[in-house]
């Protein structure tokens, strides 16, 4: 019997990895390019990934669903496949079906003013596409469609025998919150041994740790080569990728190392050699959101092209990392804490206090001499969206044109990559940009 | 404003205690005006002076990395009676001495102007972070620390640390024209030193935190307790929002009392 035979809800799971098999068999067309080479060495590392899934559901060994923010490290070092809940829509720059599926949640009842990513996310849930994990960690933060989801896949009739487990996130960025972040994840460990038959060996995850703070050093290191004019990468490689290794695929992994070591020699030679992405980098911007991933090559693309505009910094890319400190375990616990609960993006923004964002925007635009702050406003990002004020006025401050655009990051029907091309080059000439 | 005031004096001692403990110090009095301290410096100074980035391979020294430790700060005050005007204060190896070394760093400025105020808090604050501003000297882009590196070029140039602080008063005198007088003060003797700066520096920055918030809140913006950041005087949430705040209010002075009598 097919394995999806008995396990339908696989279906939509194997498709896509046949898709990224496919995309990796046109990345390699271009091996002789150092970037390309690194685009596949990260489509490697996502294929390992459904490659791991699949063989746990085959032949019954344990798997989780989680996200990123909830110390992936933990699952390596435990010897845990781990699949992200949100994965697809923030992997749709590839995936073909994405409006329709759009659509197809829509069509469920879910509103059109949900986040897209939650309410794809539902709808796999809903439509019993997302593999059935032995145990699901579910996000109550950084927004309010998070811990929705997770309500709705407590009550799915295929997920509600599943155990749950959702850290609870505090408001402040305190000691006292620190401490009980920490808390949290011990008790998260707690739960998942206690559902997956692992245990987490302390000396391992400190091995794993330690490797995860190479990783994370390189990539800060890979950060300033950035600020360099021109910069030597623009939309095309960073901070997705980063983010994918670091906390995603490779998490604490020695193939994750070995992927930034790759990464920041190719960086330097470009430095060196004043190289960037566009022909003339004309505009430097901070992108302050994820990257718009359903339609990220209609648009970036088109900006270095026409423009000469090239995406320096974008949220995900942007983090004050803390390295941690394996020498003592309390000390340990509440750096994992930290990396995940204060520093990880779009977390570290969205569930803390509006200053945030004002801090990121006054240290991003002068260290990487941002000539504009873009912030998308996907429809979604409703907390972030309300700090616009502040953000203008951040901007203002610093004598930095700002642009607030207004859109959705995976659905590029609700403002279409011909309407964001026109608002950007009326704004870059009434700016004197360009 | 005397709010860091404790803060310069505590700095002070510090510096005191320090040579007292035998930890090798050095002191810099340098002219006052900023073109005077620029003058003869081996490196340029100001916007685009540099690239703002030093590769791996470049580097002669690093400072204040994670393993090694860092803490910066700036204090300020209206009296400028309580510093020494452009005196730079060094406890531990120079730059120029640690060739290859990746040293523990504490870099605190102190500035001080009759005019000063909250207003310029936080440029003060950021001016911490220079940019591109010095050749050949980079200040990671990097939130929560002050981890740089010296160039192999500009270390062969002769950039030290009075050099570096130099640099450093020019550019926040020229961009801040209310200051009168600065005084800085570098660490590089230990990890274990530059950690007993962390108390103070962690007390500073709650002050600063809340100078910011005062800040933002007479632009009409709250930025700790309200995510919305929509002017409070056109929130129509605001009558509710003020409830809750006297709740609090009264519900920290109940559990202050409860506290004190427990103590007692």
């Amino acid at each position: 019997m097919a394995l999806i035979d008995k396990h339908p809800e696989l279906a939509r799971y194997i498709s896509e990895r046949e898709w990224f098999q496919f995309l990796r068999e046109q990345t390699l067309a271009l091996i002789e390019i150092p970037e390309m080479q690194l685009q596949v060495k990260t489509l490697d590392s996502l294929l390992k990934m459904y490659g791991r899934i699949l063989d746990a559901v085959e032949n019954d060994k344990p798997f989780i669903a989680s996200y990123y923010c909830l110390a992936p490290e933990l699952y390596t070092a435990m010897d845990i496949p781990y699949y992200m809940v949100m994965q697809t829509p923030f992997l749709a720059s590839s995936v073909p079906y994405l409006l329709d599926d759009i659509d197809a949640a829509e069509a469920m009842g879910l509103g059109s003013d949900l986040c897209t990513a939650i309410r794809l996310s539902i709808y796999y849930v809903e439509a019993n596409l997302s593999p059935l994990p032995t145990c699901a960690l579910n996000l109550l933060y950084p927004c309010d469609g998070a811990p929705l989801l997770h309500e709705v896949i407590k009550r799915n009739e295929r997920w509600r025998k599943i155990p749950m487990f959702g850290c609870d996130p505090p408001y402040y960025m305190d000691e006292r919150s620190l401490h009980y972040f920490a808390s949290e994840l011990r008790k998260m460990v707690k739960f998942i041994e206690k559902h997956t038959g692992r245990k987490l060996d302390l000396d391992k995850l400190k091995e794993t740790l330690e490797r995860s703070n190479q990783m994370f050093s390189l990539w800060d290191e890979y950060n300033q080569l950035r600020r360099n004019v021109p910069s030597p990468h623009g939309w095309g490689i960073g901070a997705p990728q980063c983010f994918s290794q670091a906390w995603v695929y490779e998490a604490g992994t020695p193939q994750g190392v070995d992927w930034f070591k790759k990464l920041v020699e190719i960086a330097e030679i470009n430095v060196k050699a004043g190289i960037g992405p566009a022909p003339e980098e004309k505009i430097r911007l901070f992108w302050f959101d994820l990257l718009p991933f359903g339609w990220v090559f209609e648009v970036l693309p088109w900006l270095e092209q026409e423009w000469g505009a090239v995406m320096v910094m974008d949220m995900f890319g942007n983090y004050p990392y803390t390295m941690i400190d394996t020498s003592n375990e309390e000390q340990m616990w509440l750096d994992i804490a930290k990396r995940n609960l204060f520093d990880s993006p779009m977390v570290r923004q969205a569930r803390g206090v509006a200053d945030n964002f004002a801090n990121d925007i006054k240290r991003i635009v002068k260290d990487y001499k941002i000539d504009v702050v873009i912030w998308p406003g996907h429809m979604g990002h409703k907390d972030g969206s309300a700090t616009v004020g502040i953000m203008r006025e951040t901007c203002r401050d610093l004598n930095v044109p700002f642009i607030h655009l207004g859109l959705d990051l995976f659905d590029k029907r609700y403002t279409t990559p011909d309407q964001i091309k026109d608002k950007l080059s009326q704004f870059f000439r009434a700016m004197g940009l360009g | 404003m005397a709010v860091f005031d404790a803060y310069i004096r505590k700095v002070a001692e510090y510096v005191a205690a320090m040579q007292g403990g035998g930890r090798q110090c050095r002191v810099f009095d340098c002219p006052g005006a900023p073109d005077r301290l620029l003058y003869g410096l081996p490196v340029k100074v100001g916007p685009g002076a540099g690239s703002g980035i030093v590769l791996r391979g470049d580097t002669f020294a690093e400072l204040g990395s994670p393993e090694a430790g860092s803490c910066a700060f700036p204090l300020w005050t209206n009296n400028i009676a309580l510093i020494k005007d452009c005196r730079i204060t060094l406890i531990g190896p120079d730059i120029l001495e640690s060739r290859g070394a990746s040293l523990p760093f504490a870099q605190i400025i102190i500035a001080a102007g009759k005019e000063l105020s909250d207003k310029q808090h936080s440029a003060l604050d950021e001016s911490q972070y220079i940019a591109d501003q010095i050749e050949g000297y980079m200040v990671k882009s990097t939130p929560g620390r002050m981890w740089t590196r010296i160039s192999n070029t500009t270390a062969e140039r002769g950039f030290g640390f009075e050099a570096l602080g130099k640099a450093l008063t020019a550019i926040y005198k020229l961009h801040i024209p209310q200051i009168e007088a600065m005084e800085i003060v570098f660490v590089t003797s230990g990890k274990e030193d530059v950690r007993k700066l962390d108390e103070i520096a962690e007390q500073v920055k709650k002050i600063s935190k809340d100078i910011i918030r005062e800040t933002w809140l007479a632009r009409g913006y709250d930025i700790l307790e309200c995510t919305l950041g929509w002017d409070c005087g056109s929130c129509p949430d605001k009558s509710v929002c003020d409830d809750i705040k006297a709740v609090i209010t009264v519900r920290k002075k109940k559990l202050s009392k409860r506290q004190a009598s427990t103590k007692k």
